[in-house]
C-alpha cells in the first residue's frame, strides 16, 4: 500500500467574485521512503497541494489516503492528530517560536502528542541535525541554517511518516542551503519519506522524483536522472555565473551523509 | 494534569514575552479586586464595630425617641414630643421597668482655665451610669439628690484633653451651649472610665450634667432627645415595649389609628435597620467595584486580542504541529486567567493594604478582611479572566491554519 494516494483531488477557492481552481484533478502516489520534489511556477498549485498533503486544508473534491487512512473526510481534531503523528513540517521561514529555546521549539509536537517525556526525544532530534549543543539557545541566537535545522529536528521529533518541506532553502544562502539539503538526503537514507516543495529546479533535482505542476494540474511526474541534474546545474551555473547550490558538493545520485567539515554540526 | 501544566508554562512564556504589557493588563483587575477587598474589609469592620456597640447596649434596653418630622415625605428632623413627665410616668406605670432615664443632647464648648474643648453635652439623670454599666474612674456620678445641682461628670477623653495629668474632680468648668450661647459653671463630680459608647452615645468625649439643669439653664427647652428604658427581665422585652407604647400613647393623647409622635427602638430593631443600611452601602460599594472589574476585563480582552493577532503565525505553526483547536483555546484562556489571577492577587494585597491604611489614618474605622473577601476576589479574578479571555481564545482557535501560517 502506498504511503500517499491522491485521486482526482480538486481544490477551489472563491476570491471575491471569481473562482480560483488551485488544484484541478490531481492524482499522486508516493511510496514509503520516496524523496519527491513538487515544483512549478507561482500559482501552479504546489503550495495548495502541500497544504492538502500536510492535512492543513480539506479538498473540495477527491480522495486523499495517507497510510491507508482516508484523510479527505476527517474532522478538525482528527486532522490535528494526523498532523501531529504523521507529518513533519519544515517551512521556508523556519517558523520557530522566538521567545523559547531550540529545545522548547522541538518539544512542541511532543507536547501536543500528550507525551510526558519531552526532553530526551527532543535532544535526540537535535542530535540528529547536529545541534544538541545549542539546545538552550533561542532562535534569535542561532544562524539561519541552525534555525532551519532546529525546524527539521522539530519536524522529526514525533517520527512522522512524511517530512513535508516548503521551500526549505528559500531563506538561506547557497552554502547553508546545501547543508540543509544534505540533511534531507541523510534522512532519506535513514528511511524518512521526504516531500520537497520548491520552485528552484536545482533544489528540486536533489529528489529521486520530480512532480511538475502548472495551473493546478500535474504536467510531469518523472524520476530524476543525471541528465536532468546536469541540465539544472548548467542552467543555474549560467544564471549565477559560477557555483550553484545544486552542483557544488552534492552527490549526483547516491545521497551523502552530512560531513563534519561544513556540515550541519558547525555554525554557519 | 501534566499537559495542563505545560499549557500554563506556554501561556506564561507568552505573557513574559511582553512583560510590561501583561502587567498593565493586570492593573484593571487589580484595581477592581482591590476595591472589592477594601470595600468588604471596611464593611465587615464597620458592621462588626457597630454590631458590637449595639450588642453592648444590652438586650434589656428600649430607646424612646421623638417621632420624625417630615416635609413632602422626607424626614427633616425630629418632633418635640417627649417630656420629663413621660419618663416619670413610664417608671410609675410599667411594672417591668427598672428605670426610665431621660436624656437631652446639645453641642457644647467646655472651658477650663485657658483650655477650650468642643464636645457633646448630655443632660442625663442619676440612673444613666447604672443602666449602661458605666463606672466612674474618679469621684462619684451625681445622685438623685443632685438632680438640680450644677455638677458635671466628664468622659475620660474629654477630662484628659481639659486637665491632662492634673486632677479634674473638684475643679470648676464653664460650659457653653453652642446653639443657644447659654453658659453655666459646673463643679466636676467625677471622671468616668473609658467606655466608647453608652447607649447610643459616644461618651468618652462628652460632658454629662443633670438633665433638669441642662434643660433649664443651657438648652431652654422642656423637650427630651430620648428616654432610655431598662426592663427588669430581658425575656419580657416585647411586653415592656408594648407597655411603653401604651403609656406614651395615653400620655400624648393619641387616638386609636392615629400616628404616634414617638418611636421605640430595641436592640433587635436597630440591628435590623443597621443590616439594611449596610446592605445599601454594600450594594453601592460593590457596584463601583463591579464596574472596575468590567473595565479590567475589557482591558484584558483588548490585550488578548492584540496577542492573538500578533501570534497568528505562531498559532498556525502550533496547529501544523498538531495542536487541536481546543488546545489553542485553552492556551489563550489560561493566559487571560493568569493575567487576571495575577491582577487579583495584587488586588487582594492592595485592598488589604488600603483598608489597613484607612484604619491607621482615620483611627475610628475598624477594618477586617474576611476570608470570604479573598475567596470572592479569587473567584472574581478567575471569572473576569475567563469572561475576557473567551472571545480572543475562541478567535484564535477558529483560525484557518493555512491562513495563519501565511500571516505576515
Amino acid at each position: 500500500m502506498a504511503l500517499i494516494e491522491i485521486r482526482n483531488l480538486v481544490k477551489h477557492y472563491r476570491m471575491g467574485d471569481s473562482l480560483v481552481r488551485a488544484l484541478d484533478g490531481v492524482n499522486v502516489t508516493v511510496e514509503r521512503g520516496d524523496f519527491v520534489s513538487i515544483t512549478g511556477p507561482s500559482g501552479s498549485g504546489k503550495s495548495t497541494l502541500m497544504h492538502l498533503l500536510g492535512c492543513l486544508d480539506r479538498p473540495t473534491r477527491g480522495t486523499y489516503h495517507l497510510d491507508g487512512q482516508l484523510i479527505s473526510s476527517m474532522g478538525d481534531a482528527q486532522l490535528a492528530a494526523i498532523r501531529n503523528r504523521s507529518i513533519g513540517f519544515v517551512f521556508q521561514t523556519f517558523n520557530l517560536i522566538n521567545r523559547t529555546s531550540a529545545m522548547d521549539n522541538v518539544t512542541v509536537p511532543l507536547f501536543y502528542a500528550r507525551k510526558t517525556r519531552l526532553h530526551r526525544p527532543a535532544l535526540e532530534a537535535l542530535e540528529r541535525v547536529g545541534l544538541a549543543q545549542r539546545a538552550g539557545h533561542k532562535p534569535s541566537e542561532l544562524s539561519g541554517g541552525e534555525r532551519q535545522r532546529v525546524a527539521i529536528a522539530r519536524a522529526l521529533v514525533n517520527e512522522p511518516a512524511i517530512l513535508l518541506a516548503d521551500e526549505p532553502t528559500g531563506n538561506l544562502d547557497s552554502r547553508t542551503g546545501r547543508q540543509i539539503l544534505r540533511i534531507f538526503h541523510q534522512l532519506h537514507t535513514e528511511g524518512v519519506t521526504v516531500v520537497l516543495v520548491t520552485h528552484e529546479m536545482d533544489v528540486a533535482v536533489q529528489a529521486q522524483r520530480i512532480i511538475r505542476m502548472r495551473d493546478g494540474k500535474i504536467v510531469e511526474d518523472l524520476p530524476v536522472d543525471d541528465t536532468m541534474r546536469a541540465r539544472a546545474a548548467s542552467a543555474e551555473w549560467h544564471e549565477a555565473g559560477g557555483e550553484t547550490a545544486a552542483t557544488a558538493d552534492l552527490p549526483s545520485q547516491a545521497p551523502a551523509a552530512p560531513t563534519d567539515a561544513g556540515g550541519p554540526g558547525g555554525r554557519e | 494534569m501534566f499537559f495542563f501544566l505545560r499549557i500554563c508554562r506556554v501561556a506564561t512564556q507568552g505573557l513574559m514575552a511582553n512583560l510590561l504589557r501583561s502587567l498593565l493588563a493586570t492593573l484593571g483587575v487589580c484595581i477592581g479586586v482591590g476595591a472589592v477587598v477594601a470595600a468588604m474589609s471596611v464593611l465587615e469592620g464597620a458592621t462588626g464595630q457597630i454590631r458590637e456597640q449595639f450588642e453592648n447596649l444590652g438586650t434589656n434596653l428600649v430607646f424612646v425617641l421623638p417621632g420624625t418630622r417630615r416635609q413632602g415625605g422626607r424626614v427633616v428632623g425630629r418632633l418635640e414630643s417627649l417630656e420629663l413627665d413621660d419618663a416619670t410616668e413610664l417608671e410609675r406605670e410599667v411594672q417591668f421597668i427598672d428605670s426610665a432615664s431621660p436624656q437631652v443632647e446639645a453641642f457644647a464648648q467646655v472651658k477650663m482655665g485657658s483650655r477650650n474643648q468642643k464636645c457633646t453635652l448630655l443632660g442625663v439623670d442619676h440612673d444613666f451610669a447604672r443602666i449602661h454599666d458605666y463606672e466612674p474612674e474618679r469621684g462619684r456620678f451625681f445622685t438623685s439628690g443632685q438632680s438640680n445641682s450644677k455638677v458635671a461628670v466628664l468622659g475620660s477623653k474629654l477630662a484628659e484633653e481639659l486637665f491632662g495629668k492634673r486632677p479634674a474632680v473638684g475643679a470648676r468648668i464653664q460650659v457653653t451651649n453652642l446653639a443657644t450661647d447659654r453658659r453655666l459653671s459646673f463643679l466636676v463630680a467625677a471622671v468616668m472610665e473609658k467606655k466608647g459608647t453608652a447607649g447610643m452615645q459616644h461618651v468618652d468625649r462628652a460632658i454629662m450634667v443633670p438633665v433638669r439643669v441642662a434643660m433649664r439653664n443651657l438648652i431652654g427647652s422642656k423637650y427630651l432627645t430620648s428616654i432610655t428604658v431598662r426592663g427588669v427581665d430581658a425575656t419580657r422585652m416585647d411586653e415592656t415595649e408594648d407597655a411603653v407604647k401604651r403609656v406614651l400613647r395615653r400620655q400624648h393623647r393619641i387616638r386609636p389609628g392615629q400616628r404616634e409622635d414617638f418611636e421605640i427602638w430595641t436592640q433587635e430593631k436597630m440591628l435590623g435597620e443597621l443590616t439594611k443600611v449596610t446592605r445599601i452601602f454594600g450594594v453601592v460599594l460593590y457596584s463601583i467595584a463591579g464596574i472596575s472589574l468590567v473595565v479590567g476585563g475589557i482591558g484584558i480582552m483588548n490585550i488578548m486580542l492584540v496577542a492573538v493577532t500578533e501570534r497568528t503565525r505562531e498559532i498556525g505553526v502550533r496547529m501544523a504541529m498538531g495542536a487541536r483547536r481546543w488546545d489553542i483555546l485553552r492556551q489563550f484562556l489560561v493566559e487571560a486567567s493568569i493575567v487576571s489571577l495575577l491582577g487579583g492577587a495584587m488586588g487582594i494585597a492592595m485592598g488589604y493594604g488600603f483598608s489597613h491604611l484607612l484604619e491607621k489614618t482615620t483611627e475610628v474605622l475598624d477594618t477586617q478582611t474576611p476570608i470570604r473577601a479573598i475567596v470572592w476576589a479569587v473567584a472574581m479574578a478567575v471569572g473576569v479572566g475567563l469572561f475576557s479571555g473567551i472571545y480572543p481564545a475562541h478567535k484564535a482557535s477558529r483560525l484557518d491554519p493555512v491562513e495563519a501560517l501565511r500571516y505576515e
